[in-house]
Order: structure tokens, then sequence, then C-alpha cells
């Protein structure tokens, strides 16, 4: 029985605590319109399964560490159709959002064990341990450091037999828009594996669009 | 009982007749009856007015006081004096309340030319005189339609101080009232402090109740947008001025402390070193929700003020959503009755609520009141339409509901584009801007917008006189060809036309060209066919981008415009070497190309957008990358990017990367 989750409120949109700190690089392959596919690992101890995965971006708001998008399940045993979800993003910046999570049952452990998973994340450790990251200078690094949560379905039901009550670990590769992730639900097998690279749709090079809100 | 009735009022028409009497008796009394019938009564005012009773009132004014002034007796009667005072002091008092909320009226004051005769009538030795001079001023430097007050022209700056130093009540709030109504400028704001008018007004605060109010005004009007004045009236050696203002705000009469949040306000806006006690802006907040409940004037300017609070401030924005602020405005707007421009206020309050935060817009949309915000939509009032729009505008903006397709339903755009009809092109620039917003729409319903005509309004508009109409318009069409399938954009193109888009490129207004140029990019993005629309019309679309970016100095053209170059060169051989000899035909040994000047840019995002047009022009899976690297390279492209190696963004630097170990591949030797 697939579990809905409880729509958690927006991000916290509190400035002005730490608002001398600066913003996560601005990186052109994390902007609205880019889109990614790989795969994501669901093996369980009884068979070994991946499933295609497809990313778009569609709204990025840096000042409140904020993100958000769509990721398409392709051959979803159970499903007909490929299965789509909205998801929004905490972006680790330090101001908006730490390393630690704080809620969806993980606890500043969990948090440690699935982020030290990324090799990009060594250099922060000692720090994360004493304030969850809150003090590091993020600005310059060539990783973006994410929590995704799938908020919900956008073209099939609740009862599609599929589970959105976990969030992934993410961690953004600004050098090739390369992404790596870690889908963490307690209820769920641990460590599942999202692999996406950047996709060129069919050109040879990189296509950028863009839109504005007034 | 009979008991004796009232004497009946007089036809409008009559009176005129009476007024010209010279009887001075039976003018006196007519002009007696015309400002009782006038007061707070717009209908008769009007019909006054189109009777032509202002010139007639202004010059029976002009009349006696020349009497007065030369001492002609021309009326033989023993009392001409009383007679003459009392005819001045009637219409006086008339032309001020000819003036007073009525802009018609304000204006046939001042082309009667009474204005130069009321002022000198402050000089009167009469103090009922000067005293109805005095109030009839007051009304008429209410309005916008009054000329300014020249502070700084001859002894106008000695005149203002007289008025404010009198003894009478009346004459110190018109001196109040001018500054309020002609001080802008800094340099006004620093001579009138200079003069030592802010000590003036500050005492001012312990008067009467009109002086108060006038004086709180005023101040607002000196410290505005002046951080200096601010500092030097509160500084150390006057903080009792703060305290005085802040005490205020508990007045017992609600204008008062309406007037002392806004002055308040005011300080905070323009000086960010005071009020930043988080104590302060909440009470502010409480203060101004609680005068939202005044049935008159008072709360009907309450929500600008709490908006002037708000705007662009997320963290008092925060403060307001945890008083509840939101559900009291959502709650007032429930009422069917509301004064027009109470309603505007509220719309734009909560516009400015749900600017910034997600709450907000979160708890708007539960609340199920887009519904009323709809209906002001077709309001009759063009305020109140705008506003309705503006409050869309930012509702709108909740990209988790825009992801959803949430706001894309004929209940809500049908109207919007009908507001695309508007006969004013400020209504039309506020409907674009939440159309804007709504059609940035994942959800590919943007068929509801085409089927009622929105496409085609859109399109027309880009070719409207009015920049602004015409800017907005292309920001929607932008919006809309976003991640829009080939079928859709192939529509819109087709309505668009390469040559109406290639005129849009060259607009007169650089921001109509920056959405024009924003809009080929997202038009060509996507299916590689895309490309092609920028080939249409023998490429004049491709050329005028190159000539457009060849002679910009505009940061924000430029990286729409190397996105535009730079998604033609993600296309295949065809369009990679389309975009070279854009990028190389008018460069020879003395010229650069434009695209060094981008790659030498102090703007990051424009280095940004001109190296990926380098990284896709060398992409390596592509055939004449080599040969394309080679000629950048004697352009001095390759060589410039080499420089930027270490370049300080991020961004840049690692795009700089991927160009020289693209280069790499193909073993050149760049050096």
């Amino acid at each position: 029985m697939p579990v809905r989750v409880v729509e958690t409120s927006a991000p916290s949109q509190i400035s002005g605590a730490n608002s001398e700190q600066i913003s996560p690089p601005f990186c052109t392959l994390l902007s609205v319109g880019q889109a990614f596919s790989g795969t994501q690992n669901v093996s369980s101890l009884q068979k070994d399964e991946a499933w295609r995965v497809n990313v778009r971006i569609q709204g990025c708001d840096l000042d409140h560490g904020y993100l958000c998008g769509t990721m398409e399940a392709l051959n979803v045993p159970m499903a007909d159709t490929p299965v789509v979800t909205f998801w929004e993003g905490e972006i680790v910046d330090g101001k908006n959002y730490t390393f630690f999570t704080g809620k969806w049952e993980a606890t500043s452990e969990d948090d440690i064990r699935h982020w030290t998973k990324f090799p990009s994340f060594s250099p922060f450790l000692c720090q994360v341990e004493v304030d969850g990251g809150k003090s590091l200078d993020l600005s310059n690094y060539p990783y973006i450091f994410m929590r995704w949560k799938e908020q919900y379905f956008v073209n099939v039901g609740t009862d599609c037999g599929l589970t959105i009550a976990g969030f992934y670990y993410v961690c953004f590769s600004c050098t090739d828009g390369s992404i790596n992730g870690f889908y963490y639900d307690p209820n769920s097998s641990p460590f599942q594996k999202l692999e996406l690279k950047s996709t060129n749709e069919g050109r040879s090079g990189f296509s950028f669009s863009s839109y504005e809100l007034q | 009982m009979p008991t004796a009735s009232a004497a009946p009022a007089h036809r409008p028409m009559d009176l005129l007749d009476r007024l010209a009497s010279p009887d001075p008796d039976i003018k006196l009394k007519a002009l007696r009856e015309v400002k009782n019938q006038i007061i707070g009564n717009r209908t008769k005012k009007l019909a006054f007015l189109k009777l032509g009773a202002i010139p007639t009132v202004a010059s029976i004014l002009a009349e006696a006081d020349s009497q007065l002034a030369d001492g002609d007796v021309s009326i033989v009667d023993k009392n001409s004096d009383y007679y003459n005072n009392n005819i001045i002091i009637q219409s006086a008092a008339a032309l001020g309340s000819f003036a007073c909320g009525f802009d018609a009226g304000v204006r046939a004051v001042l082309d009667a030319g009474a204005l130069p005769y009321l002022i000198r009538l402050l000089s009167n030795s009469d103090e009922k005189v000067v005293d109805a001079s005095a109030r009839s001023l007051r009304m008429i430097y209410q309005s916008k339609l009054t000329p300014k007050y020249e502070f700084l022209q001859d002894k106008n700056m000695e005149f203002l101080l007289s008025l404010l130093n009198s003894e009478s009540e009346n004459v110190t709030g018109l001196g109040a009232s001018i500054i309020t109504h002609s001080c802008e400028t800094i340099v006004e704001q620093k001579s009138l402090c200079d003069a030592g008018v802010l000590n003036k007004l500050l005492s001012l605060l312990d008067g009467s109740l009109s002086q108060r109010d006038a004086s709180l005004e005023s101040m607002a009007a000196l410290f505005r947008n002046n951080p200096e004045v601010i500092s030097k009236f509160l500084g150390p050696e006057n903080g009792r001025a703060l305290s005085s203002i802040i005490g205020l705000t508990k007045d017992r009469y609600p204008r008062t402390r309406l007037l002392a949040c806004m002055c308040l306000i005011v300080i905070r806006n323009s000086s960010s070193c005071y009020l930043k006690d988080i104590g302060i802006k909440t009470k502010l907040v409480y203060l101004l929700l609680e005068l939202l409940d005044d049935p008159g004037q008072v709360g009907d300017e309450a929500p600008f003020v709490f908006s002037s609070l708000i705007t662009e401030k997320e963290d008092v924005q925060k403060l307001a959503f945890e008083a509840n602020a939101l559900d009291k405005f959502l709650n007032h707007l429930q009422n069917s009755q509301l004064h027009p421009k109470r309603f505007q206020g509220i719309l734009l309050a909560l516009a400015d609520m749900c600017s910034k935060l997600e709450s907000c817009r979160s708890r708007f949309l539960s609340m199920e009141v887009l519904n009323s915000v709809t209906d002001a939509l077709s309001h009759d009032s063009a305020d109140v339409r705008t506003a309705a729009c503006i409050c869309i505008r930012s509702v709108t903006r909740s990209i988790k509901n825009l992801c959803a397709g949430y706001f894309m339903n004929e209940v809500l755009v049908v109207p919007l584009v009908q507001l695309l009809n508007d006969p004013l092109a400020s209504v039309q620039v506020a409907a674009l801007g939440a159309i804007s917003n709504i059609l940035v729409d994942f959800t590919r319903g943007k068929s509801t917008f085409v089927q009622c005509g929105g496409v085609k309004q859109l399109i027309q508009l880009s070719k409207s006189m009015d920049s602004a109409v015409r800017l907005n318009a292309l920001w929607a069409l932008k919006n809309m060809v976003f991640l829009a399938d080939d079928r859709f954009k192939q529509g819109i193109f087709m309505e668009f036309t390469a040559s109406l888009l290639t005129s849009l490129i060259c607009d007169h207004d650089a921001c109509v060209q920056e959405q024009a140029f924003a809009f080929v990019r997202n038009l060509i993005d996507g299916s590689i066919n895309s490309v092609e629309y920028v080939f249409a019309e023998n490429g004049i679309i491709l050329d005028a981008v190159r000539k457009q970016l060849e002679s910009t100095s505009k940061a924000e053209i430029g990286i729409q415009g190397m996105y535009v170059l730079g998604n033609v060169a993600s296309g295949n051989e065809f369009h990679k070497e389309a975009v070279m000899q854009q990028l190389l035909s008018q460069v020879n040994n003395e010229t650069q190309s434009f695209i060094i000047k981008f790659l030498q840019s102090n703007d990051s995002r424009l280095r940004t957008a001109a190296v990926w047009a380098v990284v896709n022009l060398t992409f390596p899976s592509s055939p004449g990358a080599f040969c394309r690297l080679v000629k950048l390279r004697s352009a001095g492209v390759v060589p410039q990017i080499r420089n930027m190696v270490n370049d300080p963004c991020l961004d840049v630097k690692l795009r700089v990367r991927t160009v020289l170990s693209q280069a790499m591949t193909f073993g050149d030797g760049l050096s």
C-alpha cells in the first residue's frame, strides 16, 4: 500500500539570520529546464533491479535554497506508464538548510551515514558533526548537496503501488552536471542509489531555456 | 403644533444669479448657501461646477480683496468692510470646499486664478479672513493637481517659516500641508531641515489634533529616502523626537495613530539603522491591522501603510503572517460593500504578503478566496482591477502550484485575457504580469489560454505603441514557450512571423530587446528542429541578433543573445557554422568579435553565456569542431578563454575548463 506523504510546509524562509553567508554557486547545469537521465537501483535481497529515471528541473529559488522538478521512473514493474512525481529540494547552503535534515524520520546519524557515501563530502565531515555545516562556506565548492523530497504523483493515483515516503540525499557535480543520490526511507531497502547525467536531448551541445516569474 | 420651516434651498441656477447681485447682503447670503450646499456633496459640487460657479466665486473673492487692499469703498454702505470681510471668508470657504477631494473642483479653482489671492489673504489683518484662507488653501494643497510650492525660490522659505510660526492653528497646519504636498527632492528636504523646519514640526506634535496630524505627515515627506535628514533629526541630541512619534502610535485618535505609523515606517524604510527591533515591527503590524477595522478614511488608508511596512521585507512579512494578517485581510475581502480604495489597498497588501513567502501563498490558496480576487478583475475601478492583477501575480509565484497546473483554468485565465483589451495600458500591463506567471505551466494545459484567444492577444500587444505593454506581452510569450512542445511552438511562430520577431529584437527599448532575445532562446530550445526558426526568411532573426550583440552595452541583452547563439550552436553542423559566421563575419585585423568583449565582461552571467557558446561550437562529437576551434583561436577567442582558467566565478571557470578539455581531445597545440 503506497504511503502518501503528508505535505511538509514550504521551505523555511527565515532570512537575515545568516545573511552574510554566500549562497552556493549558481550552476547553469542545474538551472530550470535542465534535464537528467539515469537509473535508480532498487535492488533488494531477492533480486537486482534498476529503474530508468528522468529528471527535469522546473523551479529554482536560490535565495530560499529551493529547487523543484519532476522525476519520471520509466520501467516500473507495477505501472503501465512511466510514473512521474513532483519533488521539492532543499539546497544545503548553511543559510536556509544544513546537512542535518531534522525531519522525515532522519536522525543526524542517518544524515552523516548518507552524506559520507559521497566522496566530495569528506572535507566537511568534522565540521558537520559539530554544527551540521552551518558555519561552512560552500559557495565556491564544485558540488552542491541537496535533499529531494517527492511531494506527489503527477500522472498516477496514490494507489499505484508505489511509495514516495522517503527522500533523497543528493550530490550534484557542477563540473559535468552529474547527480548522485541515495534514497532514504526507513521502510525501504537502504542506500538505493540514484545516478543521473545531464542530457543533451539529441543535440550536439547544451541548450538552455529559462522563464522568469514577475 | 406648527413650527417655523427652514428657508427652502435655492436651485444652483438661482443661486448663481444671486451671486451676481450688486446687493452685498444678497451676495453674501448666496455665497453662504453655495458653501453649505456643496459641503461633502460631490453631486452638488459638479452641478455648480458645470454652471461656472467657481470662476464666479473666485472673481467675487478677487474683487473684495482688491477693494480691501485699495481701501476703495465702492459699496456705498457703512458696513462695507464688514461685508467685504465676510464675502472673502465665505468665498474662500466655498472655494476650499469645491477643491476638497474633488479634482475637477481643484482644477477649476486653479484655472480661476484663486490661488495667489488666497495666499495674499494670509497677510490680512483680520484673523477670520486669514483662518478662512488657510483652511481653503489646505484643501487645495491636498490635491496633486496643485502646482508644487517652490521652497527654494525667492522668499518662499521665509514665507513658509512665517506660516509655521503663526499663532493660528490653521495657518501652521497649512505650512505643514504645503511641505507634505511639495517636498520631493533631497535638496528640498535638506533646505527645509537646515531652515529649522523639523524642530518647528516637532513642536507642533504637542499642538492640537490637526497640528499633530499635519506635522506627522510633513515629517514623513521630509524623511522619505533621506537618511541624512533622518540622522540629523533623530541623532543623539534629538532622541526625544523618535519617542514622541512612537508615543503617538498610542494616541486616542485613529488618524494620528495611522500617521505616526506611517512616519515610523518612512524612517525605517529610508534609514535601516532605525527601528530594527522586532518588537516595534510587530507592534506596527498589529496597530495597522487594528486600524483596518476603522470604517472611515483611516481604514481605507491603513492597508496602503501596511503595504509600505512589509513590501520587499520578508522578515516583516513573516511577522505579519504570524500575526494572522493574511486571514484578517482575506476576511475583509469577503465584504461585498468595500469602498474601492479600501478594496484596492487590501488587494495590494495581500499581494505584498504573498510576494515572497510560500507559506502565505499556501494559506491564501487554502482560504479559497481566489474567486473574490478574480471577481475584482471586472470591477468598475481601474485601480481595483490593477490591484487584483498584482495580487494574482504574487500568488502565482508559487512554483509548486504552477507545476501542478493549479492556475491554468478558465475561471482565472478568461477574465485576465479579457483585461488585455482594457482601455488603460496600466491595467493591461498588470494583467500581463499575472498572465506571464500563469503561463509557466508544465502540465501541457496551455490550450485553455489558446482557446480564449490569449496567444493572438499577446502577439497583438507585442506590437503596442506602449513599450511597457510590448515588454510584458513578450515576457508572457517567453514564459509560454518555455519547454513547450514542437507543435505548440510552431503555432506560435506562425502567428508571430520572423519579421515581427526581428523588429522586436531591434526595438528601440533595450528591455523589449532583451525579452525578444529570451523568447527566441526558449523557442529554439528542446527538439533540434526548433533551431530552424532562426533561419526562417533567410535568417533575418539570426542577423538581427548579431547586429544587436555588436552594438549593445547592456549585459542582459548580451546574456540572452549569447544563449540564443549557444542554443543554435548546440544543433547540427549547419547550425554551428551559421553561428561561426555570425561571430566572425565582421572580424578583421582591427576589430574583434563581440564574443571577446562578452568574455571580458565584469558580469559573470555574461561570461558564462559566452563560454557556453564556445563549448557547443567545439563539442567534440561534431565533425567540424576542430576546424571551428582553429578559427576561434585565430580570432582570439580561444586565447581569451585560456586567460579565464582561474575565473573568480566557479561556473565560468568550470565551463572554461570544459572548452580546454574539449580542445585537448583534438590534441591541438593551443598555445
